[in-house]
């Protein structure tokens, strides 16, 4: 974005805006306003000529009213003093008769964002409270809102809380929402808005006026509201029955949503739910748009944590199509995996081969450690699939494959067998680091039964001096000194030259004390040397698979519909974490000027 | 009863201002959905932005322009991205990123929703969403922006509703304000507003009273290499646009509704009465509007249109390969498959191919390897053909996956999965409406594995 000639845009954009024969013809001067807007909009900062943008305020021409809120909007932050200029006619405009002209002037007054404007907005918002057209209810009820910002951490003003919670008895659907968002921002250090029976049944009764987005966000409010007894539990689900069923997508999770948290005594409930939203939900994994499919496969994953049969019949459905982006033919396999069952692994595995020489080296590698996974129950079928596409002899292929034996031989020991009769001639084509490691840990590991492992290690042993990576480095030496154990006769002399290279030559530290490390432990005798690194393994059966254990729906309600589905729990955990540190600074950024952390270097 | 009311909830109110701590448990939803919009283009140059609260600066993008040169293509920046203090979403359409800013908590759905309506919106004021529209309207779309959203909430979303308080620039209406000095803003305060019905307004008038349907069903499907239907599915809409004067109230039948799988509607249609009657019962909005969308997908009642004989092959010794496809019509029904296109993306080893269509006309860009064939309409009598053979680069091995050929296709008057409007009533007011009804099938997602 050019910076250039900021300065003499804003000088040339002043004498117009100062021309008298300019300001005389009303369309010639809006001209010169949307000059200044398109300036803004690019990254200039004319805050130079908000002087001449105040003057202009002062006009019934509501279109010149616009631009010129919005430029102040942007700017009164900065000019403070100039600002409250212009609050006398933004003032005058809240009394107009024109109720889109006072409903204009009072939004922009409360998105003024500036010290000291509380005092004078006060009274307009209340007004406006009362005001009888709905449009200026609206904007007056989330002008609270922005009031309370302003004040900052002052005290809550309880008139203006009850104000609002009367005005959720309104007659336009719109304000009612925005009376929850408002109180909801209001009261957020005392928990937000208070759902009791009345407010909930009352927001029940109104459900049918709002819109997609106050639906949805009703539904969100709901969550706080628990029931008093099972029959009122049972009301509740079935007038929002009809939510379930909408075209909106977020309408139907956050009802999902809803229904789960309520029926969380009630697994029947839960189920009947899930059985219900499926026909949706596998709407929106198909939706023509790319995001929405995308946010609905992954809430498809946090549902098939729980009901691992539940889209089974639907496998079809997550087969990806060629012209979907990555993100969603990852998601898709991923789910593929999950709902793999015996009635249809024949036929997701077919479909999952096909995804392997996929032209996208990342989607072809996913599609191979889905098969992995996928092997962990269907051993056999898959690990031929696998060996197959080691005779494709694609460098980004062998190297996903092996990998996938690796994680798979200490899951699934029975496959050992199959798997080293693979591994032969895997060496030739691969390069990267991680493949590489995975070959030489299972040349290590299995050894003994693949004949020429000893003459692939000392291949990467030939070359190690131009290999550029330590991990396979440390892999190598590990591996090596775990099959001289088997088969020393064969490795002895590679292993004595690898010993050598580590420790006289490597200048990497953590290599050369490996190498150290291994040195002195055959120093101590091969019999205690077998004893260190042939001792028996940690149980792979415990950890990896409790894991996969059914997840009851109980344990991930609450997260339904946000972005923890999408993120994974962990991964969400650790982008959070981070914003604990400064809580305040979505709620509550100060009204003082703009500090560092917040400013906007756009106009720099 | 109003009193009373407020009274019991003041009373909670003031209860839980004395136990602060349980609020702590409770979720904590997002106060504002969405803070800031920037628009960005394919290059990675932001080209508007708007914020609802505080001015979010645009370095936040810098994570979003990492993202975008991480994936190798735009439709794959995934849509949602965190950054240390924000989270951005964004919806990738008419070659823009709609990228929101977010600073607390929300539904995903909600937000990805909300931006595809801000796009449609942009579609509907100026007829294309492009980035050159966008800045020569640049006004307008402030305007429209500011009016859907409030403190970042979504306000007044549906279009007509939207149209009455900021009117579309039309070439026409430019010339007159140019003239009169008049403007795009309405005078008024939008009718509907204040109407029972919340997306009608009141007091509308039509000389001409006219109410027309549409039923459009795509098709996705995928076919293997020996022509067996892999996936089929239909996904089909019923959009409507009535003029109606007054407070019409309309039913429509179907003759065959059970084949509808799930339905979802627009929010006028009564739902009880679907549920009970299988009929939709409806005050319908002014103008345009999406009724219902609904799937079919039981794969014995997906009828597959078209089907593609293929012969494609490449040999190990030679640099030749072999390229044939026939196209012909399966179960159509009798009518006409028109707007015929086909399009493959052919492997990286494939240098050039020389082909002769027996109809249409046909290109293959060397560069990005893509094969694109116009085809038009399909006679059945002279299956359309393309033949020809490939000049592949010598020395590397046969490609291991043969190439995946993708299907456009139009049929009129059809809707494949045979559904059928039986009629249309409207209670309410006392003229005769004038009403049509369209059927079409399109090709979705409909691709040919060979």
């Amino acid at each position: 974005m050019p910076y250039w000639g900021a300065d003499d845009a804003v000088a040339e954009l002043r004498r117009a805006l100062s021309n008298r024969h300019a300001q005389a013809d009303r369309l010639r001067y809006r001209n010169v306003l949307l000059r200044v807007i398109r300036r803004m909009t690019q990254g200039v900062d004319v805050s130079g000529v908000f002087m001449e943008m105040v003057k202009a305020s002062a006009t019934g021409d509501i279109v010149q009213k616009k631009l010129v809120y919005l430029y102040m909007c942007t700017y009164a932050s900065r000019q403070p003093d100039l600002a409250l200029l212009a609050i006398n006619t933004l003032c005058k405009d809240c009394s107009d008769p024109n109720p889109m002209v006072r409903g204009l002037a009072l939004r922009s007054m409360c998105s003024l964002r500036m010290p000291g404007i509380q005092e004078y907005i006060q009274q307009p918002v209340l007004n406006g409270l009362r005001d009888k057209a709905s449009y200026v209810r609206r904007v007056a009820v989330l002008g609270c809102a922005k009031m309370q910002k302003l004040q900052g951490d002052t005290e809550v003003d309880g008139v203006l809380v009850n104000e609002l919670y009367s005005l959720l008895r309104d007659q336009d659907p719109i304000v009612v929402v925005n009376c929850l968002r408002a109180l909801e921002e209001i009261l957020r250090r005392e928990g937000g808005v208070v759902i009791n029976k009345p407010i909930a049944h009352h927001l029940l009764k109104r459900m049918s006026d709002l819109d997609q987005w106050g639906q949805s966000e009703v539904l969100a409010f709901l969550l706080r509201y628990k029931p008093r007894s099972e029959e009122e539990l049972f009301n509740i689900l079935s007038l929002l029955d009809g939510s379930l069923k909408s075209s909106s997508p977020s309408v139907v999770m956050a009802a999902t949503k809803l229904f789960l948290v309520l029926a969380k005594d009630f697994p029947q409930v839960q189920t009947d739910v899930l059985v219900r939203v499926k026909g949706p939900l596998l709407a929106a994994c198909t939706s023509e748009s790319r995001e929405l499919c995308f946010a609905a496969l992954c809430h498809v994953r946090q549902i098939l944590g729980s009901l691992p049969g539940h889209f089974s019949s639907h496998y079809k459905k997550f087969f990806c199509s060629y012209s979907e982006p990555h993100y969603i033919k990852c998601q898709k396999m991923e789910v593929l995996c999950e709902l793999v069952n015996d009635e249809n692994v024949q036929q997701v595995l077919e479909e999952l081969k096909s995804y392997c020489t996929d032209v996208s080296a990342e989607l072809a590698q996913g599609a191979i450690f889905a098969i992995g996974s996928i092997a962990r129950t269907y051993t056999e079928q898959c690990v031929g699939i696998l060996t197959a596409l080691l005779g494709l002899k694609q460098e980004h292929i062998t190297s996903a494959v092996v990998q996938a034996f690796r994680d798979l031989v200490w899951l699934c020991p029975q496959c050992t067998e199959a798997v080293c009769q693979a591994l032969p001639s895997c060496e030739e084509a691969m390069q990267d680091s991680e493949g590489k490691q995975a070959l030489i840990w299972l040349l290590g590991v299995h050894g003994e039964r693949v004949p020429n492992a000893p003459y692939v290690l000392e291949d990467f042993v030939e070359h190690v001096r131009s290999e550029t990576f330590p991990a396979v480095k440390m892999e190598l030496l590990t591996a090596l000194v775990r099959l001289f154990m088997f088969r020393p006769a064969e490795c002895q002399d590679i292993l004595g030259r690898l010993l050598y290279y580590c420790i006289e030559e490597e200048t990497d530290m953590v290599v050369r004390d490996r190498g150290l490390f291994y040195y002195r432990l055959l120093q101590a005798g091969v019999e205690e040397a077998k004893r260190v690194l042939c001792s028996p393994k940690s149980d792979p059966s415990l950890g990896l698979l409790e894991d996969q254990a059914e997840r009851p729906v109980n344990k991930w309600a609450s997260e339904f519909n946000t972005l923890v589905p999408v993120y994974g729990k962990a991964c969400w955990a650790v982008v959070t974490a981070n914003w604990a540190m400064e809580p305040r600074c979505g709620g509550f950024p100060c009204a003082a000027p703009m500090t560092a952390g917040t400013g906007s270097p756009t106009f720099s | 009863m109003a009193i009373l009311f407020s009274r019991i909830k003041l009373l909670h109110y003031r209860v839980l201002l004395g136990r602060q701590s349980v609020s702590s448990t409770w979720t904590p939803l997002g106060s504002t959905m969405i803070h800031s919009l920037f628009l960005i283009n394919s290059s990675g140059d932001i080209f508007l932005e708007k914020h609802w609260k505080s001015v979010v600066s645009r370095s936040v993008c810098d994570y979003f322009f990492e993202a975008q040169e991480r994936a190798t293509e735009a439709e794959n920046v995934p849509p949602v991205i965190p950054t240390p203090h924000h989270y951005l979403l964004n919806v990738y359409r008419h070659k823009i990123f709609f990228v929101a800013v977010i600073q607390t908590e929300v539904p995903p759905l909600f937000v990805i929703e909300f931006l595809h309506r801000v796009v449609d919106t942009f579609q509907d004021y100026f007829g294309v969403c492009s980035e050159v529209v966008i800045k020569d309207n640049v006004v307008v779309v402030y305007e429209v922006l500011e009016e859907m959203l409030d403190n970042g909430f979504p306000l007044a979303t549906e279009s007509n509703i939207l149209k009455e308080l900021i009117k579309p620039p039309t070439i026409l209406r430019t010339v007159v304000n140019t003239i009169t000095g008049s403007t795009n803003v309405g005078d008024q305060l939008p009718t509907g507003q204040l109407s029972v019905v919340p997306w009608r307004r009141t007091g509308v008038k039509y000389t001409n009273n006219e109410a027309y349907f549409d039923v459009i069903e795509e098709i996705d499907a995928i076919i293997d290499k020996s022509g067996s239907t892999i996936t089929a599915e239909i996904q089909g809409v019923i959009d409507a646009c009535v003029k109606l004067t007054g407070m019409p109230d309309l039913t429509l039948s179907f003759m065959n509704p059970r084949l509808l799988d799930d339905v979802s509607f627009h929010p006028c249609v009564r739902f009880k009465r679907w549920e009970s009657e299988r009929i939709l019962s409806f005050i319908p909005p002014d103008g345009n509007f999406r009724l219902l969308s609904y799937h079919v997908s039981a794969q014995n009642l997906v009828a597959i249109p078209v089907y593609v004989k293929h012969n494609i092959s490449f040999r190990d010794s030679s640099s030749l390969g072999r390229f044939e496809i026939t196209v012909g019509p399966k179960q159509t029904m009798g009518k006409t498959v028109e707007g015929v296109m086909v399009t493959s993306q052919m492997p990286k080893g494939v240098l050039n191919m020389s082909l002769t269509p027996s109809q249409g006309m046909h290109t293959f860009d060397p560069v990005t390897k893509l094969l694109s064939w116009d085809v038009g309409k399909i006679n059945p009598q002279k299956l359309p053909s393309l033949k020809g053979t490939m000049s592949l680069q010598a020395g590397t091995s046969k490609p291991d996956e043969n190439p995946t050929i993708n299907l456009q296709f139009k049929i009129q008057q059809l809707a494949i999965s045979g559904l059928k409007v039986n009629r249309l009533d409207m209670y309410g007011e006392k003229y005769k409406p004038f009403k049509g009804i369209k059927y079409m099938t399109k090709a979705g997602k409909f691709q040919v594995r060979t």
